[in-house]
């Protein structure tokens, strides 16, 4: 396994590098000009000339690859055209707080998901099945811009328990990851009441309960932890698109996150801030699909590693 | 067991959807207590620390290298300038004395207050003067505002609080110039030390001392107890934080996170005003809206049909509609607070003098043309309003709305006028100078103005006008200025390069305890007088 983990961890590089080429195009490719945008409103033709030499947008694009490729390995991710900061600065502030919401997002994703798809697993056609599938297609429909504001409106303007928005203390965190988690428990919740009710057809649980086994240990114990290896993958991509931050509840909830800080780069056309955000996304997804790999072995021991 | 368990867990769940039930079905009776309990507790406001919740994130605290206004209005907290702006648009002098303009607009003299200092302990004096100007006008710097400042010649520091400017050439308007934020003061010491870095790092002789800048989070500035106004400032910190969501936004104002916030979503503005302690206030602005034509292109080389276009939109109802009523009727190419603004006669709705005008133009059956703007919803609403409107006069309009820097592309990218794809844009202007200059010249100034160079996205080329617009360059004298521009609005209105539509206005929402915190008519922020009356 350990040897797994090596030959994993050194497959890291030639991703990254494949994918910084993609990333590159792609992102040069988006119509409009950095220079002009840099230069501002009022700036003469001169102006943005000098701009482009300065932030050297006038050389060719696969010098500018080379650039950006040497100077990352550096550890240099160049300075933000907007802001001017450095792109890892800019990136580092923001990161913690993104992270910070995903987790806690995932924790009560995780815990209600998981409840909710067993239950109706196990009660399948039941009332509480029925109950937990209406309750996890709200979740998924519920746009989340529309929940944030309604949780805002009841729980910090009526209620005043919860900030509006911001990040301040604990407090701060409630809302945001309850609109951020609803969706994400959710998507567990189906995935596990589908996974489960296919492993609870299974030979070997009949033989448990025939032997008989309390029916919370066959569910919990022999079903679930089956069940749980594509619960298991499922959670972690998701887990990957919240590290991405999410555009939509940072924008309501004028969160300080990677999101916001993606979405004004795009739209300002600032080619390090994103070129570096999609490596830090691409890496993140590298890394969580190793450890979701990982995890498969300790659910089930016979998947063995090659 | 597991019955037991998930007996208790359906108890919580339906517990918590009674609270959320009742919390949202209960409010007729119980919000009515709640709301008088807020009232109370809210209008005390306790400490002089204050927050602004803005819409944008702050871009640089450099003066000299910003172009966007929200920037702009932190930074005047912290630093000032020789001149500035007073409510009206009109120049004022703040850390100057006085200040002097040669009649051929060439020479500029100021005289410095005296024992003003730098919140790093530097005095203001004409050599900090010096390297201030300097640094502006000097291109190897690539500041984003050298623009207003490529026309200086050189900077010389008479005596300790002298100051003599000269140009290279005649510009009229260079007063305005001084007086905008681009011109304010950072402390030389600091911008030594700092260098670029300074944009992070401002010191000035502002009211307030920069304190701390997260960004995307917040911005906080503190009081300056050794301010050279006397009895100021009145606030002990302002702290600003970026809210992009409307409704955030105003959600903070209702719960009183925020004490002022800006813009306030027109949408909302009823609903929120005069309620719990709210006030919303909405005064004219300098930004004006239109929808430029392609003057070189057929059908629009018309002026006929430029008119006609002008008579078959409803400017009341397009204030209505899409500004909903925050709006003044456009009565020239610039706002009424712009400098030198002269009034005209509108092109008042008249959809049968529309079609009499297209007739003799040729055009009786109209034609198709497209519209080219921003993907904004609020853009969207005003393109599809003129789609609605022109399609009266049988002018059948396609809406290509598109994301700021698709367009800025399909603007500027053009070499060759000729071959502009533009014919028409709905856009917004704001002559952040407050002169009438800077409201025409950029956008409808001639040759020197089409796109790439500038902002002429109309095309507009006329002898006439573009000898106006130098002739009032070539003076510092304001009545001579004034007639030159009274003659260039009034051919402009006649040539109609535009459909002119409407003057925004600037909308913000604050608790009614604060004073003295307002809009400029630019739409950046002025605090110095802000203060907490209860």
């Amino acid at each position: 396994m350990f040897q797994y983990f090596i030959k994993r961890l050194a497959g890291i590089i030639p991703i990254l590098m494949i994918v910084s080429i993609f990333i590159f195009l792609f992102v040069h490719m988006i119509p409009g000009d950095p220079a002009r945008l840099v230069a501002g409103q009022d700036a003469t033709q001169q102006d943005v000339e000098s701009v482009r030499k300065q932030l050297e947008l006038d050389k060719p694009l696969h010098q500018q690859y080379l650039s950006f490729v040497t100077n990352m390995i550096h550890g240099d991710f160049g300075h933000s055209l907007k802001t001017k900061r450095p792109v890892i600065e800019e990136i580092q502030s923001r990161f913690m707080p993104t992270f910070w919401l995903s987790v806690w997002s995932m924790v009560w994703a995780v815990l209600f998901g998981l409840l909710i798809g067993v239950v109706s697993a196990s009660k399948r056609n039941k009332w509480q099945d029925y109950a937990g599938m209406f309750g996890a297609v709200a979740g998924i429909s519920l746009p989340s811009f529309w929940m944030g504001l309604m949780l805002i409106q009841l729980f910090s303007v009526k209620l005043g328990w919860f900030p509006t928005g911001g990040l301040d203390s604990w407090k701060s965190y409630v809302l945001p990851s309850l609109t951020l988690g609803a969706g994400v428990a959710a998507v567990i919740a189906r995935f596990t009441r589908s996974s489960l009710m296919d492993i609870l057809k299974e030979d070997y649980i009949r033989t448990g309960r025939a032997k008989g086994l309390h029916e919370r240990k066959v569910v919990w114990d022999h079903g679930l932890k089956n069940a749980l290896i594509p619960v298991v993958t499922m959670t972690g991509l998701q887990f990957g698109f919240l590290l991405g931050g999410s555009i939509v509840i940072e924008t309501v909830f004028g969160w300080p996150g990677l999101g916001r800080l993606l979405v004004d780069s795009v739209s300002f056309r600032d080619y390090p801030v994103i070129q570096s955000l999609m490596l830090l996304f691409a890496l993140e997804f590298i890394i969580i699909n190793l450890i979701v790999d990982l995890l498969y072995g300790v659910m089930n021991p016979q998947i063995r590693y090659e | 067991m597991f019955k037991k368990s998930f007996l208790s867990f359906l108890a919580v769940v339906f517990m918590v959807s009674i609270l959320l039930a009742g919390c949202s079905s209960n409010q007729p009776s119980g919000g009515e207590e709640g709301q008088s309990n807020v009232k109370t507790k809210e209008i005390k406001k306790e400490g002089k620390d204050i927050t602004i919740a803005v819409a944008e994130n702050f871009i640089s605290m450099d003066p000299h290298d910003t172009n966007d206004t929200l920037s702009y209005s932190a930074q005047k907290t912290m630093l000032e300038g020789l001149l500035g702006f007073d409510k009206e648009m009109k120049v004022i002098p703040v850390l100057a004395e006085s200040y002097k303009a040669s009649t051929n607009a060439k020479v500029f003299t100021f005289k410095l207050k005296h024992g003003i200092k730098f919140h790093d302990g530097t005095p203001l004096n004409a050599e900090a003067v010096k390297v201030n100007i300097d640094r502006l006008a000097d291109p190897n710097n690539n500041l984003k505002r050298h623009s207003l400042f490529e026309m200086v010649e050189k900077t010389e520091a008479i005596d300790e609080y002298t100051v003599k400017v000269t140009l290279k050439k005649p510009f009229g308007a260079m007063i305005n110039n001084f007086a905008h934020p681009a011109a304010m003061m950072i402390s030389p010491k600091a911008l030594k030390k700092y260098d670029k870095e300074v944009a992070r790092h401002p010191v000035g002789t502002g009211p307030y001392v920069f304190k701390e800048w997260k960004p995307g989070d917040y911005l906080k500035v503190e009081k300056n107890a050794t301010y050279w106004q006397k009895d100021l400032p009145k606030l002990d910190s302002i702290t600003f934080k970026p809210v992009p969501e409307n409704g955030s936004r105003v959600a903070m104002l209702q719960t009183g996170e925020a004490d002022f916030i800006y813009p306030v979503p027109t949408e909302q503005a009823k609903a929120i005003n005069g309620k719990k302690g709210i006030v919303v206030e909405n005064d004219p602005s300098i930004v004006v809206r239109y929808m430029s034509m392609n003057t070189m292109k057929k059908p629009f080389s018309e002026k006929k049909v430029r008119q006609a276009m002008n008579y078959a939109v409803n400017k009341e109802a397009f204030m209505k509609v899409v500004m909903q009523g925050y709006a003044d009727k456009m009565d020239s190419v610039i706002a009424p607070e712009t400098q030198f603004y002269s009034a005209q006669k509108t092109y008042d709705f008249n959809i049968e003098k529309a079609k009499k005008l297209l007739k003799e133009a040729g055009y009786e059956n109209g034609f198709t043309a497209k519209i080219w703007g921003s993907n904004t919803s609020s853009a969207q609403k005003a393109m599809e309003f003129l789609q609605q409107q022109l399609s009266q006069v049988n002018i059948k309009l396609k809406i290509e709305p598109m994301e700021a820097g698709t367009m800025s592309e399909k603007i500027w990218s053009v070499d060759d006028p000729k071959k502009a794809n533009i014919e028409l844009y709905y856009g917004g202007w704001s002559p952040s100078t407050g002169d009438a200059d800077w409201g025409v010249r950029p956008l409808l100034g001639g040759k020197d103005a089409f796109p790439p160079k500038s902002y002429n996205t109309a095309y507009f080329d006329n002898g006439k006008s573009n000898e106006l617009l130098n002739q009032a360059l070539q003076t510092a004298d304001p009545k001579v200025r004034e007639e030159a521009y009274a003659k260039l609005q009034t051919l402009l209105w006649e040539e109609a390069p535009w459909v002119f539509l409407s003057v925004d206005h600037t909308m913000l929402g604050k608790r009614e305890y604060l004073k003295g915190v307002t809009l400029l008519p630019d739409g950046s922020l002025t605090v110095t007088d802000g203060e907490i009356v209860q």
